[in-house]
This record gives structure tokens, C-alpha cells and sequence, in this order.
């Protein structure tokens, strides 16, 4: 029984699989994610405060600065990167739409987190949805636009049901 | 709110021409590459043979460095090299934080790295250069430094005091800078005001806290003798100036190249000691060397702002007229004036915009800059107008509560009105072109004060304290070569712009303006397609690049639309005359029978133009075709500054309703309206959410921001969890409308519009705050208003 | 940060990682390397290691041990396995049926990507005194379940607290569940807390279980949080209250005569004892509707 400082392990990002891939266990998730050219990924604390670094594990949103990468074997990831199906395509529309976005720093973590939002097929009011994007820091937009395109995004999602 | 889709300046052309897109909220197309993860930031950069590097930092706020012991840590794995200040000053030169036109203002020598003594907690002392940040860190905790721990000086009000420890002997005390502004005779016109109010504000540190952090790669080219230079500043090509005076290489070698920036906020647009030694440390391996501050570097290193402490009275008579204003403001700044734009900007301006929406005929004000072992302290967005506006509006209201009067009636009876300017400030500084009755109008109308003061009588009697307040101010945009250049800092006030029609019909823009989020790109491509007449998909744009741009200013102080967008305008204007002269040789007609129009060449009274491409593909490549002697430019560059006046001033009117629980102290914001007036608005959804995130960024001040420090000079809550920035949660939704007077000094008409909603928040909430504890007879005077501060004012603590 | 003498630092340190396959396994591992440490979430732990708080020879991950994910409930009692996320109690049937508290709690932890890993063992061994859990623990009477060497023993959680960070955690234990007692019918937990922004640890909170009698207060616990170094129980203010009902002088000199008040960034420790007293009343109020 032995641990070990660098680990070899598998693991599928945006529908690529990974396969013998050694990992030092003492990277955390975010700093991978980066090593490995997904640069969409972004590093705001590297303490789970600002949000910056979400992305989407085993069906979840987690905060990529908070995991070890050695954690991650056997697991599914997508990343901003990865967010090309349907819905996601035309939440992207709406965040454009509605300027959800100024220098885009926070806007993977923001958009993982709306993901996740939208999963859950339940409509939102605006201060529930306040709520739900309350760890995802943006020092831009001032929340509001961001808030707009979310609340279209969830109406719009379930009309499609 | 009401959506202006209208071009409101008769200057450009007729809104129901085809590409008529100034005016008009446009989607920001180039911002999706963000939403698919492309976003190009400095930390996204991998270049062959790039090393990282972390620094060993000063622990304490003020100590001296008796030794320092590298050797077990360059052992470390990974490590490639250790280098102290005495290393690092063989190839950079030091530089010192002073202008030449505001008095004489005294700051020592900086350098990259800290020499013998340390001056603030978190002062670089040597920077580890090393494969992997990870490794670097590994052998920064193995340097040995020997410390002395000295006295820190951190309180500013001591600060000049006789006993207070000097923090650079050579200067004799602790004094920066100090200026005072006399206008008129301020004491006669207190002795003959009928009422006199009083109030000293104090105003915490806080900063910027860029969710990007400072990043930096340089990369040393011994081949080319040439330093590349990835940088998410604002600013490119000062520091492509900058870079090449300090480390003695030819300034056309140096290339600055700023793309996605994760938020500014003026933040980056100053010299930082450890970026430079990232840059010495390329110099000396010849290597590219990274540099990206985390957090904890972010907050004890990145500039913090406000640290001020301001008095101020004010005298009307019995009419409620202004006769005479006086403040007393002191700044701490840290150990050090910033370099270039210095440490006495945000103080220059408190003295300058104080009163500045009314006629006050008297007027004296002094500001006191003094160091301290903090953080050094410079230019944050909305610099200064915090702390002007909340003096100015506190003061204001106190005066109208004093004589009896509605804080919006004494505002009103005291503005400069809408149809007298040309006008000044309190402080003689020169005004146009601005609309306070008509903002502050609006603003009454849109918030229904009556029905809000209704409300708060029925919260009163509920045991609810609700407030309301209003304020009006005025903001600093496009300033002009009199702010910095003429104080002998390389800083350009102009902007260029360079347009060009490519073989294939497309159009190319390139400017000196970067993007940081705001929407310059998205500006920039509609003023150009506007101008030329051409559809916006047909334009790409150039930013951020010092071999690639026209030279200029970058992004500050407001400047990019109102500067950098008439540049676009011009540059525009002139290609459309080339084009237009070559295809009137072309088509055999006069040039004022033709125009441009949906990519193509139109003939205004019908018949068959020629496209864009069509003309291009001529002039590239079938020239023989065009009569001798036509100009076959189809490239044109501008360039752009304000003359005549030191800066173009916006107006802004802001109110908010806010609700105060006794029991807690916490406050919520139930309501908050802005009238912006930035003269012509190039795309007015971009412009309404400048106005929301400077609002929001002004409440994280009002309520939440402080940079809190001990008193040995450490800083407590140097991480996110513990420096409270606001979060969606808490920030209420904002109304946003607009008062348009254009700018007569371009042909644009634009100002700026992305420093208001920080500089008039704070204002607004404190008189709304204090409007809610007015019916108890109290008030509070200290930002971040927290709930703490809100108890113990009503003496439940 | 703080005082001088840290570095500026954001980068793990070196250790390395062993995957647990069970808690036999976890607990040989743990008792082996007296310098590894347990990764559950990782919420807590990593931050810490971010900063070079601590620098662990090994992290012995549990958080895949499946003895551990379980929420399961007999007769009289609730078990949480430690490993369970809180996202994952929150959207549990048994917990929804009878617990629900525990889910408006729970809310108010942290935000949701946080919530998705955090576990509800790894904050109640983490102990930190702003923590929502460990008080609720103490005030719902729980109980808490570890397994070292030595096998099982269970602990009242009130006495699983010693300070600030301390708890009765022995070298070669690993918290396995714990054990909530299913509330009576004519009981009630109700809580609340005073924060600045959503999902921070609060300026201060409290925990109350009560029992009614004839439309009377028959028993009442009130457990503190983000007050001192551990969750505190008021057990003179409770009785004052159920004798002489809420007044605010009286309630505040009960709670500051039995609480050990501490300040800390968020608010000071006069600051924490009056939004204590103002809780207490709070509370007295939710109970009524
Ligand atoms: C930004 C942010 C905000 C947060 N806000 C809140 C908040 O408002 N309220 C709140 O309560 N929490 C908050 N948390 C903490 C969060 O709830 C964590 O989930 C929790 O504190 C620890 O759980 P974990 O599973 O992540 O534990 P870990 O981080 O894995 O472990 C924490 C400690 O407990 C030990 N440990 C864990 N499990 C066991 C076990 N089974 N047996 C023995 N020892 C064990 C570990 O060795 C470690 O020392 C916040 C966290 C973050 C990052």
C-alpha cells in the first residue's frame, strides 16, 4: 500500500478519451485542464471563491482549482470547450445577445454554472437565479445582463419541453 | 429602457441611410470567441523554451533584508536561476514616480526588486525562475533571508507627525505631495453665508481585483536584439516606451502585444517592480520568462485606490445658494509614487471635481499626499471622483436638510445650467457641453419621487428605514495631451487609426484602442463601417499590437470612444474620399454624383456602381486600367487628440432606494437609476452596461471593498474569500437612461462613459443610507458602509 | 495572509495521493503515515493546500468509498455516511421526508459547484467554526460515528468539539456517518443566520431544536455558529427564555455571561454577541409561524 506523486490514470474531456495519462497528483484540475492546451478554462483564486474555473464533472459543476487532477481518473469532463450541443449553442446566441459578457473571464464558470441551471428543467425567478450564479464572480457587467440572458435561456429551454 | 437606436448627431449622416450603425445596440459578435473558451489571455500563452517564475516577497510592511541565501534553493528540481535586485539592475534602469507640472512632488528611485530594505508586505525581494510555477514556489521556501523587522508607518493621519518613523530618510519626512486651489475669497464668503455645513468622509482602501490576474511574458530575442513583450495592460505602447528606456533597447525593438485583457479597471496600466524583473529575467537567459500573479499577489501588489480622508464645508445663503466651498483631503499612498502617471493623480483630482456640477464662486481646496508601508496606491477607474462626488452631495443634502429645503430644489437653483456653458468648475477648470437640469430632470421623473417618499413614510411607520438619494456629477473622460504629456510623461494622448480596403473586398482596421471588454472592437468596427458605407461583417480589426497599430494612448480615463473612435471616424472619412476619387476616375462621373453604400459604389441618381472588391481588385491588380495619375491609396490613417481644453466632461444624474435593518446593519439596495449623458452613444447597449458595471463596481466600495490591515502593515483579507467583492446576490438591477449633448470637440460628438457609475455610486448610497437614518437623527461618514459601522452609528453596538 | 513570515504562495506543495478502496484500507493507510491526511471533498482541504497551509505527506482519497455515499434510516434515526456531497443530501428522499431542515441549512453552504463536492462528513470533521453543519450536528442531538483500529465508536456531537479546529478525531479514525435522531412531532429545528453575501460563512448563526408542549416551549436548544471557536450551546439562555420569554438586554447579558465570543474578519466579537441576541429573537419568531 503506497501513494504515489505522480499517477497514470483515464478519463474522457469533451468526448476525447484519455487513455495512460500521468498526471503529478498535486496539479489541481484547472492547472491540467490549461497544461493540456484547454485554455478556456480559467484560474481567478485557486480557493473555489470566484468561479472562474467550473467546468462540468461527471454530470456536475465543480470548481477545477479545488480538485487534484489525480482525482478525476474513470471520470467524464467538459470544459467551455466542449459545449456544442443544441442548447448550449443557443445559450451562447443568448448570452451574446444580451451582452452577458464584457472581457470574458468569467464566462466558461459562468456558462458551465447556467448548464447546470438548466438541467434542472425549473423555472427561475430573477432573485433565484441570483442566487444560483452567487459564487461566479464577474467584476464587469454588474450581473444584471447576465441575469437576463440566463432568465431567457431557462424560459426558452422550457418551451423546448 | 428606452432603446436609442437613433444616430442623434446631425454630423454623421442621415439614420436611414444603408450601414447607418452608429447609434445602434449591435450584438458584439467578436465576444462568442469568449463563450467557446478562445479567449486569448497572457497565462493561455506557450511559447518554446518558456520558464515561469514566482517571487519571494516582503512578509512584513517594513524590514530590512540582512542577508539573503539562494544557494539550497537554486538546487531545487526545476529550478533554472535566482535572481536578487542587484542582479536584475544590471539590465534594467530604476525609474521614479514624479511628474513636473502639479509642484513638486518627491518619491525616491524604484527598482524591480527591493534592495537592503522592504517597504510594503508583499514587496518583491528575488524572483525564482523555474519550469513549472509549482517548482518555483518549491524553492522559494527555501531562500533564507535574515530580516530586521523596522517600525512600519501605516496611519496617514500620523504620518507627517514629528515622531512618526520617515520611510525614506533622504526625503526628510513622510510628505509626497501637496496641492492647494483657490478660487475667489472663501473665508469672506463663509463669513456671509447664512448656514454652514460640515462633514468628514473617510474612504477605505480597496482595488481592483481583475478577475484575470497581472500577467506577463517577455521574451528575449538575442538574434533580433528584440524583447517581445505579451502583456494584458492597457496601455501598449507606453509600455512599449517604457520598456525600451529602462532596459536600453532600441524602442523600435520592443514589441508590446496586449489581446484579451480579463478586466482593467486601471489596474494594468501601471509598472509593476515584478513584471519588470520577469522582463530582466528574459534579458538575462535569453529565454522567454512567464509571469502571472495569483491572488495573494493580486491583492498585495496589484495598486489599491481611495485611502482617503476628506473634510469639507460648505456655505449658502438663506436662498439656499451656494456662496462658498472648502475641503481639506489626505491620501495615503503607500511607500512609493507609481510610475508613470504617479501616485497624486486620484488627490488632483478631488481638488478638481469637488463642486463641479455648481456655481460656487469660492472655492479652496487642499490635498495632502503622504507615504505609508502599504501598498502602493495609484489609478483606479472613476480616479478621485468618489471621494469628490461624496463630499460634494453629502454636503449638498446636509445643506438643503439645514435651510429646509428638497435636496432636489437646492440642487436644481445651484447647477450651471444646461445653456451656460462654456463654463468652470469651482476649481477653474474648464466645462462644455453638459446637461445637469435636463439628467437630473429625468431622473426625478423616471424615480417618482413622490411615490418613493411615500413609501418610505408607510416602511416608518412600520419600523422600515428605506431611503432615498440622488446626486449629480460630473466625470472625467478624453483627456488631453494637458493631463499627462505636458507633465513630461511619455504618455500619449493621441490615437491613430488605420484603414484599409483589401483585394478581397474586405476592410481593415486597426487602433491604437485595446479591448478590454468594454467593447472597443465592436465600437470601432461600427463607426468605421458607418462611415465607409460597407456592412460590418466585411470589417476585421487590429488591436493591441505595437507593430501592428497606429501609435497611441490604449485604454484610460474613458478615453477609447471619444478618441480613439474619431480616429476610426477620420481614417474612415478619408479612405471613403480615395475610394470615391478613383472610382469617379473609374466610372468617368464626378465624385459628387457617387457614394458609398452596402460594399459598393453607388451612383446617387441610379444607374450601375462598381463593388468594393471589383474597385480593390482594379487598383491591386489591374492598375493600367485606371487613368494615370489617380491617388491608389486605399489605405488611410488618422490620428486624434483633444485640443483646447484639459479634459471632455460627461454629467451623470443617479438615485437609489435603499432599506437599512436595524437590527443587523444591513443594507439592501432596492433601486437604483442612472441618466448618463456621453454625448453620442456609438452602440447604446454597450454604453448602458459600462454604466451597470461601474455602478456595481462603485457599491462593492460603498458597501463591501476594504483592503484591511493591521496595524503592523499586514493585510488581513488578501484572498477572495475574505476581500469582499460584490456577487450577483446582493446587487439590485439597474435603470439606465439616457440625456444626449454631444461633444463639440469632434465630429463625433462622443465622450466617455466608463468611470460615472463608479464615481457617483459611493455618493448616492451614503445619501441614501443617511436618508434612512435621518429619522433617528444619525448619520454615517465611513466607506465601506458596513453593518457594523450602520450599529454602531445607531448605538445598537 | 496575516502575520509577517508566509510566503506568497498558490501552489500545492508535493505529497501524494492514495486512492482508499475501503475504510479498513483508509484507516491502515491513515494509521501507517501519521503525516497523510483524508481528502473527502476536497473543499476545504485544497484551498488550505493551495496555500501551503499545510504540507501533507499523502491525501488518502475516500470520497469513492461506497460505504461511505450511503443516506439510509431505520426506526429512530437518520445516517449520513460521510462521503455523501451535501448537493447529494439535498436532493435525498429521506432527507426531504424527514429532515428538511437540513436542506434550507444546506442552502445556505457555500454555492452550488462547491456543494457538489463538499461532503457533510468532510465539514463536520473540518469543524470550522463558521460552519453551518457542525452546529446543526450538535443541535439536533447527532451523533458521531468513527472507525479507527480499534473499530467503532460513536460520540455525542457536542462533545466532538474541543476548539478552534479541534475535534475528537483520534490519528487512526475516519468520521463514517452520522447519526441525526428523526425529530418527534412536536419538535422542531429551525435556523438561521446573519451573512453579508449568499453562500459566505456568517457574521453569525444559531441552530435551535425545540419542543412544544400545549402551545408552550417545553425544551429548547440553541447552538451558536461563527461566534467563537466551535459551535456553542446557550443552555442558560435557553432556559431564561423558556421562563421569561425574549427581551433583548436580558438575552444579550444571558449570552455573553455563557458564549466565548470571538472576532473575527467578517465581524467583531460585540458585533457577533448582539447579532446573536437579535438571532435568538429570529428564531423565537420563525417559531411562530
Ligand atoms: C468558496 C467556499 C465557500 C464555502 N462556504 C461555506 C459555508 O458557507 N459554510 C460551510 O459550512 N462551508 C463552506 N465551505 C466549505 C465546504 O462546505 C466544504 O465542503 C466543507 O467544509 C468540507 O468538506 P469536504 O468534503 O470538502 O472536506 P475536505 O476539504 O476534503 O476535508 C476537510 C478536512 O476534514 C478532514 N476530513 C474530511 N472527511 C473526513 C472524514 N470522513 N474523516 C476524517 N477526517 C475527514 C480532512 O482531512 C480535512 O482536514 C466553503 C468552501 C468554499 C471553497
Amino acid at each position: 500500500m503506497q501513494g504515489s506523486k505522480n499517477i497514470t490514470i483515464n478519463f474522457i474531456i469533451n468526448d476525447e478519451i484519455f487513455n495512460n495519462i500521468t498526471v503529478p497528483v498535486r496539479q489541481h484540475l484547472g492547472d491540467f485542464l490549461r497544461s493540456i492546451g484547454l485554455t478556456g478554462t480559467h484560474i481567478g483564486c485557486e480557493q473555489g471563491a470566484c468561479g472562474a474555473c467550473t467546468v462540468e464533472l461527471d454530470g456536475k459543476a465543480v470548481r477545477s482549482c479545488l480538485i487534484l487532477s489525480s482525482q478525476i481518473n474513470g471520470s467524464v469532463i467538459k470544459t467551455v470547450e466542449g459545449l456544442d450541443d443544441t442548447l448550449m449553442k443557443k445559450v451562447k446566441e443568448i448570452f451574446l445577445k444580451h451582452n452577458a459578457l464584457q472581457c470574458g473571464f468569467c464566462s466558461s464558470g459562468m456558462l458551465i454554472t447556467t448548464k447546470e441551471i438548466l438541467n434542472k428543467k425549473k423555472k427561475l425567478n430573477r432573485e433565484q437565479i441570483r442566487t444560483e450564479i452567487s459564487g461566479n464572480y464577474c467584476r464587469c457587467t454588474g450581473y444584471q445582463s447576465i441575469v437576463d440572458a440566463i432568465e431567457e435561456a431557462i424560459e426558452d429551454n422550457i418551451k423546448d419541453i | 429602457m428606452v432603446d436609442i437606436t437613433l444616430n442623434q448627431n446631425s454630423k454623421l449622416g442621415s439614420i436611414d441611410r444603408p450601414n447607418s450603425y452608429i447609434g445602434r445596440s449591435l450584438t458584439r459578435d467578436g465576444a462568442i470567441r469568449h463563450l467557446e473558451g478562445g479567449g486569448k489571455f497572457v497565462d493561455d500563452l506557450i511559447l518554446p523554451r518558456m520558464v515561469n517564475s514566482a517571487f519571494l516577497r516582503s512578509p512584513y510592511a517594513h524590514a530590512e533584508i540582512k542577508s539573503i541565501n539562494i544557494s539550497d534553493a537554486q538546487k531545487y528540481p526545476g529550478v533554472i536561476d535566482i535572481f536578487l535586485s542587484e542582479h536584475i539592475d544590471t539590465v534594467c534602469k530604476p525609474w521614479i514616480g514624479v511628474l513636473s507640472h502639479l509642484g513638486e512632488m518627491r518619491s525616491p528611485e524604484q527598482s524591480p526588486l527591493a534592495k537592503k530594505i522592504a517597504r510594503w508586505q508583499g514587496e518583491a525581494i528575488a524572483i525564482v525562475i523555474a519550469n513549472t510555477r509549482a517548482q518555483a514556489e518549491d524553492a522559494i521556501e527555501a531562500i533564507e533571508v535574515d530580516w530586521v523587522e523596522k517600525e512600519p508607518q501605516i496611519n496617514m493621519e500620523t504620518a507627517l507627525d514629528k515622531d512618526t518613523v520617515v520611510i525614506h530618510k533622504e526625503l526628510g519626512n513622510n510628505l509626497f505631495w501637496t496641492r492647494t486651489v483657490e478660487q475667489g475669497d472663501v473665508k469672506k464668503a463663509f463669513k456671509e453665508s447664512s448656514t454652514i455645513v460640515e462633514a468628514t468622509l473617510d474612504f477605505a482602501r480597496h482595488t481592483g481585483v481583475t478577475l484575470e490576474t497581472r500577467g506577463i511574458v517577455a521574451d528575449w530575442d538575442k538574434s533580433e536584439k528584440k524583447m517581445s513583450i505579451y502583456h494584458n495592460g492597457q496601455a501598449p505602447h507606453m509600455m512599449q516606451h517604457i520598456i525600451a528606456k529602462h532596459f536600453d533597447i532600441s524602442e523600435g525593438l520592443v514589441r508590446v502585444i496586449s489581446k484579451d485583457v480579463g478586466g482593467s479597471f486601471g489596474i494594468k496600466v501601471h509598472v509593476y517592480g515584478d513584471e519588470m524583473a520577469a522582463i530582466a529575467a528574459s534579458k538575462i537567459l535569453g529565454r522567454p520568462v512567464k509571469f502571472v500573479a495569483d491572488r495573494l499577489e493580486s491583492f498585495t501588489t496589484d495598486i489599491h485606490a481611495r485611502c482617503h480622508k476628506i473634510s469639507g464645508k460648505l456655505g449658502v445663503d438663506k436662498n439656499g445658494k451656494f456662496l462658498s466651498m472648502e475641503i481639506n483631503d489626505l491620501s495615503g499612498i503607500g511607500p512609493y509614487s507609481m510610475y508613470p502617471r504617479t501616485s497624486a493623480i486620484e488627490t488632483n483630482q478631488v481638488l478638481n471635481l469637488s463642486g463641479s456640477p455648481y456655481i460656487i464662486p469660492n472655492y479652496k481646496a487642499v490635498g495632502t499626499v503622504v507615504f505609508q508601508n502599504k501598498t502602493p496606491m495609484c489609478q483606479y477607474r472613476a480616479v478621485g471622483h468618489p471621494i469628490a462626488v461624496a463630499i460634494t452631495e453629502v454636503l449638498v443634502d446636509k445643506a438643503a436638510k439645514k435651510i429646509g429645503m428638497k435636496v432636489e430644489d437646492i440642487r436644481k437653483i445651484n447647477f450651471i445650467p444646461d445653456d451656460q456653458y462654456p463654463n468652470k468648475t469651482p476649481s477653474g477648470v474648464p466645462l462644455e457641453d453638459l446637461s445637469h437640469q435636463a439628467t437630473m430632470n429625468k431622473l426625478l421623473k423616471i424615480m417618482n419621487v413622490p411615490d418613493l417618499e411615500k413609501q418610505k413614510k408607510l416602511d416608518l411607520e412600520k419600523g422600515i428605514l428605506t431611503g432615498i438619494g440622488i446626486i449629480s456629477m460630473c466625470e472625467v473622460t478624453n483627456p488631453s495631451p494637458l493631463f499627462y504629456g505636458v507633465g513630461g510623461a511619455h504618455i500619449s494622448s493621441q490615437d491613430g487609426a488605420s484603414i484599409r480596403l483589401e483585394g478581397s473586398g474586405a476592410v481593415h482596421v486597426s487602433s491604437s484602442i485595446t479591448e478590454q471588454g468594454q467593447g472597443t472592437e465592436a465600437i470601432m468596427k461600427q463607426i468605421a463601417a458607418d462611415q465607409l458605407g460597407v456592412s460590418m461583417d466585411t470589417i476585421r480589426l487590429t488591436l493591441g499590437d505595437t507593430d501592428a497599430t497606429p501609435y497611441g494612448g490604449g485604454t484610460w480615463a474613458s478615453r477609447g470612444a471619444g478618441i480613439g473612435g474619431e480616429a476610426v471616424l477620420k481614417a474612415a472619412r478619408t479612405l471613403k474620399n480615395n475610394i470615391l476619387k478613383i472610382a469617379s476616375a473609374i466610372m468617368q462621373t464626378d465624385i459628387d454624383t457617387i457614394d458609398i453604400a452596402n460594399n459598393s459604389v453607388i451612383r446617387k441618381n441610379g444607374g450601375e456602381g462598381i463593388s468594393l472588391k471589383k474597385l480593390a481588385e482594379t487598383v491591386y491588380y489591374r492598375g493600367h486600367e485606371i487613368p494615370q495619375g489617380t491617388n491608389p491609396e486605399l489605405i488611410a490613417t488618422s490620428s486624434f487628440y483633444i485640443e483646447g481644453i484639459p479634459f471632455v466632461f460627461t454629467n451623470s444624474a443617479m438615485g437609489c432606494q435603499v432599506t437599512v435593518d436595524q437590527d443587523t446593519g444591513l443594507i439592501k439596495i432596492n433601486k437604483f437609476w442612472v441618466i448618463e449623458d456621453c454625448g453620442t452613444q456609438i452602440n447604446p447597449k454597450l454604453v448602458e452596461e459600462q454604466i451597470r458595471g461601474g455602478v456595481i463596481q462603485g457599491i462593492g466600495g460603498a458597501l463591501y471593498e476594504e483592503c484591511v490591515y493591521d496595524d503592523q502593515g499586514n493585510m488581513q483579507n488578501a484572498t477572495m474569500a475574505d476581500y469582499l467583492v460584490p456577487m450577483a446576490c446582493e446587487m439590485p438591477d439597474i435603470i439606465v437612461d439616457h440625456v444626449i449633448t454631444n461633444s463639440g470637440r469632434s465630429i463625433l460628438g462622443a465622450k466617455g462613459a466608463g468611470e460615472a457609475g463608479t464615481g457617483g455610486a459611493p455618493a448616492v448610497i451614503m445619501n441614501a443610507i443617511n436618508d434612512a437614518l435621518s429619522s433617528m437623527n444619525k448619520e454615517v461618514t465611513s466607506q465601506p458602509i458596513t453593518p457594523e459601522k450602520i450599529l454602531k452609528a445607531i448605538g445598537k453596538i | 495572509m496575516g502575520k509577517g513570515g508566509e510566503e506568497f504562495i498558490m501552489k500545492s506543495p508535493d505529497f501524494c495521493y492514495y486512492e482508499a478502496l475501503s475504510i479498513e484500507d483508509a484507516i491502515k493507510f491513515k494509521s501507517n503515515d501519521l503525516e497523510s491526511v483524508i481528502l473527502a471533498g476536497g473543499q476545504s482541504l485544497v484551498p488550505a493546500l493551495n496555500m501551503r497551509l499545510s504540507s501533507p505527506s499523502c491525501l488518502i482519497d475516500i470520497s469513492k468509498i461506497k460505504e461511505l455515499k450511503n443516506i439510509t434510516k431505520d426506526n429512530d434515526f437518520i445516517y449520513i455516511g460521510s462521503a455523501v456531497t451535501h448537493s447529494e443530501v439535498m436532493q435525498n428522499k429521506i432527507i426531504i421526508d424527514h429532515l428538511p431542515v437540513l436542506i434550507d441549512v444546506l442552502d445556505m453552504v457555500a454555492h452550488p459547484a462547491i456543494r457538489n463536492k463538499g461532503t457533510h462528513g468532510g465539514s463536520i470533521a473540518y469543524g470550522d467554526p463558521a460552519a453551518e453543519l457542525p452546529a446543526f450536528a450538535v443541535a439536533a442531538n447527532a451523533e458521531i460515528i468513527l472507525m479507527g483500529l480499534n473499530g467503532i465508536r460513536t460520540i455525542q456531537a457536542s462533545d466532538f468539539y474541543h476548539g478552534l479546529f479541534e475535534t475528537d478525531i483520534q490519528n487512526d479514525e475516519i468520521l463514517t456517518s452520522i447519526k441525526y435522531p428523526i425529530l418527534k412531532d412536536n419538535q422542531k429545528i429551525l435556523f438561521d443566520e446573519i451573512y453579508r453575501r449568499h453562500g459566505d460563512y456568517a457574521m453569525a448563526g444559531v441552530v435551535a431544536n425545540i419542543e412544544i408542549l400545549n402551545n408552550e416551549i417545553n425544551n429548547l436548544k440553541l447552538v451558536f455558529f461563527a461566534t467563537g471557536t466551535k459551535p456553542e450551546v446557550a443552555l442558560k439562555t435557553s432556559e431564561l427564555i423558556i421562563k421569561d420569554g425574549y427581551d433583548y438586554s436580558n438575552v444579550k447579558n444571558m449570552i455573553k455571561t455563557e458564549l466565548d465570543f470571538e472576532s473575527d474578519l467578517n465581524s467583531n466579537a460585540e458585533m457577533k454577541l448582539h447579532l446573536a441576541t437579535i438571532l435568538t429573537n429570529k428564531i423565537l419568531k420563525l417559531m411562530e409561524t
